[in-house]
């Protein structure tokens, strides 16, 4: 019944090149895929197979906690920096 | 005729061995099968035509005797088995697969006899495969329906007897058959919750899986609230469970999680799923991804460079780069265009509204810290001996400011139009639009463009769509951000001031001071709302003791 659409969704998936991804202007058209969370092709796998067992390996350095940076040289600190500066120098007038 | 009775006598064969992967091959619901299943069809149409008589179930219970005395390891047929199987030949008889609305009325009714069939506790374990692939079957037929309305409404204008108000939709019946029989997996006595699943309790995740497969595919998400209610309460620790259905189940608990506002918790089912599936599987890893770094972004998190170049995560950079530097920097203008420029694929997944809404605040804090960093260090001797503080008047007017760009507004030095516009057109307009749309921009360094200020929708606004900023607005959100924990101070409001705290803390830095890690600082919230959650319990305002600080309802981890 449905299998064929299925099955149809997965070679347009398969055709989705990751390296267009990137480059693509439209990144809905290049991240196209079937949304469904597919059932693994096998029930059972040894955990030495993931990356809890190896620990560190995976698991580190997936996310980044830093944010600030103090510059604000950047074009748009520069363009508030002048609107402030001409606001208060119209209320001083 | 003859085939029937072949047909019956097969099945009993596989009862009385107690073979349930047999019945499964047997009872078979879908159009894809051998001829000789139409032949049976046929069969039963012309030798039990549908005329009210008893006589097919006559002939099923002939066949299918009681046993006695059945062997240990072996079985015998039940009484709801013979309903469940005359039901089966029903469905053959009848069935018209081009007939989309009436198969789902007979695939519905055979799915709710199997499982009062699978409810006997003496032999309902053999109807487990049998149980999986008819629910697997039904849930496909309700996910192809759901795309396609007009069968709906027919299916729907069908039932009668309900009230309107209570009527459910097909995704809520075919969910309901499917989580009774989970409910009988689920309180299968064979074994206790920390001991290796037996009898009907080795699928009871099987059936969870299903359930959310089938509820996130038509998005009533919502539903699956009990089911976890009864996993927390009853159900066996997903630990013993296959590695596949563990992290099936955990992707899914991850995304209602993450729909109902828990990213905290969502982030620890994407995060043990994401571990335990192998670096193969990239498919299912990229799904988990798809939520994962979300959930993260709303925790004051970004995806690492590392991340973004594994092959699972392929494309993510593109969508989710601008909106991370974005939100960093404070940008608005820039944040709206990153949304818009990943807009359709946020879309798709569910994520852009709630990215759009959710960040903003994180976006805020930036912003405002900027704006302290302008006014307070390099503001024309705005620092002196004073505490550290930021002014909500400098706040307004860089909101302004930027509400002004979203609004399309340019620069008042560049030319308004092209030089070649001629003398006579427009002019007399234009000057119209500048004096009256905006009073003030003599004020500002920008002025409206051509045309008029652009007209926003209420969520591309800074405020609200074309809302000017005020002194109100603003501090309505320094207060929501201190209270989030994203500022840190107080608002001293006869200065009309954000005041910073604890600046010696941080070596002297106000900015450090009053703007902590945002990670940090939702997570440190999370904490005070168990804590308090916890101090509730204990002066009895609350009936309900939380469990750990990272306890998910539906993951039963510690028993």
């Amino acid at each position: 019944m449905a299998s064929q659409d299925a099955a149809n969704k997965d070679s347009k998936a398969a055709e989705a090149k990751p390296e267009q991804a990137v480059a693509d202007q439209k990144p809905a058209a290049a991240l196209e895929e079937d949304d469904e969370f597919e059932d693994f092709p096998v029930d059972d796998w040894e955990a030495e197979d993931t990356e809890a067992a190896n620990g560190g390996e995976g698991g580190k350095h997936l996310w980044e906690e830093s944010w600030d940076d103090d510059d604000t040289s950047d074009d748009f600190s520069t363009q508030l920096k002048e609107e402030l500066k001409k606001v208060e120098a119209s209320k001083k007038r | 005729m003859s085939l029937i009775i072949q047909f019956l006598s097969s099945i009993r064969s596989f009862v009385l061995a107690h073979n349930g992967d047999e019945l499964r091959n047997w009872l078979l619901v879908e159009n894809d099968v051998a001829d000789i299943y139409f032949q049976l069809a046929h069969q039963l149409k012309s030798s039990f035509p549908d005329n009210g008589s008893d006589a097919l179930e006559r002939m099923v219970d002939k066949c299918l005797p009681e046993e006695f005395d059945v062997p240990e390891g072996k079985g015998s047929p039940w009484p709801g088995f013979n309903s469940f199987v005359k039901e089966y030949l029903e469905y053959w008889r009848d069935v018209d697969f081009d007939n989309l609305v009436t198969l789902h009325a007979r695939l519905s009714d055979l799915l709710t006899s199997c499982a009062n069939a699978l409810a006997n506790p003496t032999y309902g374990v053999m109807l487990l495969q049998t149980s999986m692939s008819l629910s697997e079957s039904l849930s496909k037929l309700v996910m192809g329906l759901t795309r396609q309305p007009h069968l709906i409404a027919q299916i729907q204008g069908d039932m009668t007897g309900d009230e309107p108000g209570e009527r459910k939709s097909i995704v809520e019946l075919a969910a309901d058959v499917i989580q009774k029989i989970f409910t009988s997996c689920l309180s299968d006595r064979s074994s206790s919750r920390t001991q290796p699943p037996k009898g009907k309790k080795v699928a009871v995740y099987l059936f969870a899986n299903l359930t959310l497969k089938l509820l996130f595919a038509c998005e009533k998400s919502r539903l699956a609230v009990q089911m976890f209610t009864n996993l927390s309460a009853t159900g066996p620790a997903l630990s013993l469970y296959p590695a596949s259905q563990r992290v099936t189940f955990l992707y899914y608990l991850g995304r209602f999680n993450f729909d109902h506002g828990h990213y905290f918790r969502a982030h620890m089912c994407f995060e043990e799923a994401y571990r335990q599936c192998p670096p193969q599987f990239q498919k299912h890893r990229r799904k988990i991804l798809i939520f994962w770094i979300p959930s993260n972004l709303l925790l004051g998190r970004f995806p690492s460079r590392n991340l973004l170049q594994r092959p699972e995560a392929a494309g993510f950079a593109d969508i989710f780069l601008p909106i991370c530097t974005t939100v960093r920097s404070g940008n608005f203008v820039a944040f709206h265009e990153a949304m818009r420029h990943g807009r359709d694929w946020l879309w798709d997944r569910g994520l852009y509204l709630t990215l759009l809404f959710r960040l903003k605040p994180l976006v805020w804090r930036s912003f405002t810290r900027k704006t302290f960093l302008l006014t307070w260090q390099n503001g024309g001797g705005d620092a002196g001996n004073r505490a550290p503080s930021l002014s909500f008047n400098h706040l307004v007017t860089t909101a302004s400011y930027v509400q002004k760009l979203l609004e399309g507004y340019v620069p008042a030095t560049r030319p308004l139009a092209p030089r070649a516009r001629p003398p006579h057109i427009n002019t007399i307009f234009l000057k119209a639009v500048t004096n009256s749309a905006a009073e003030a921009d003599s004020d500002s360094n920008l002025v409206p463009p051509p045309g008029g200020p652009r007209v926003l929708m209420p969520s591309d606004g800074l405020i609200f769509g074309n809302k000017k900023p005020d002194i109100n607005n603003i501090e309505s959100i320094v207060a929501g951000l201190i209270y989030a924990g994203l500022l840190n101070g107080f608002i001293a409001r006869q200065q009309k001031r954000f005041a910073v705290e604890g600046t010696k803390r941080t070596g002297g830095n106000p900015a450090l001071a009053g703007w902590p890690n945002p990670y940090q600082s939702i997570m440190e919230r999370f904490k005070e709302g168990y804590e308090e959650a916890v101090a509730a319990y204990e002066t009895g305002e609350n009936a309900d003791l939380p469990g750990d600080i990272d306890d998910v309802p539906g993951w039963v981890r510690n028993i």
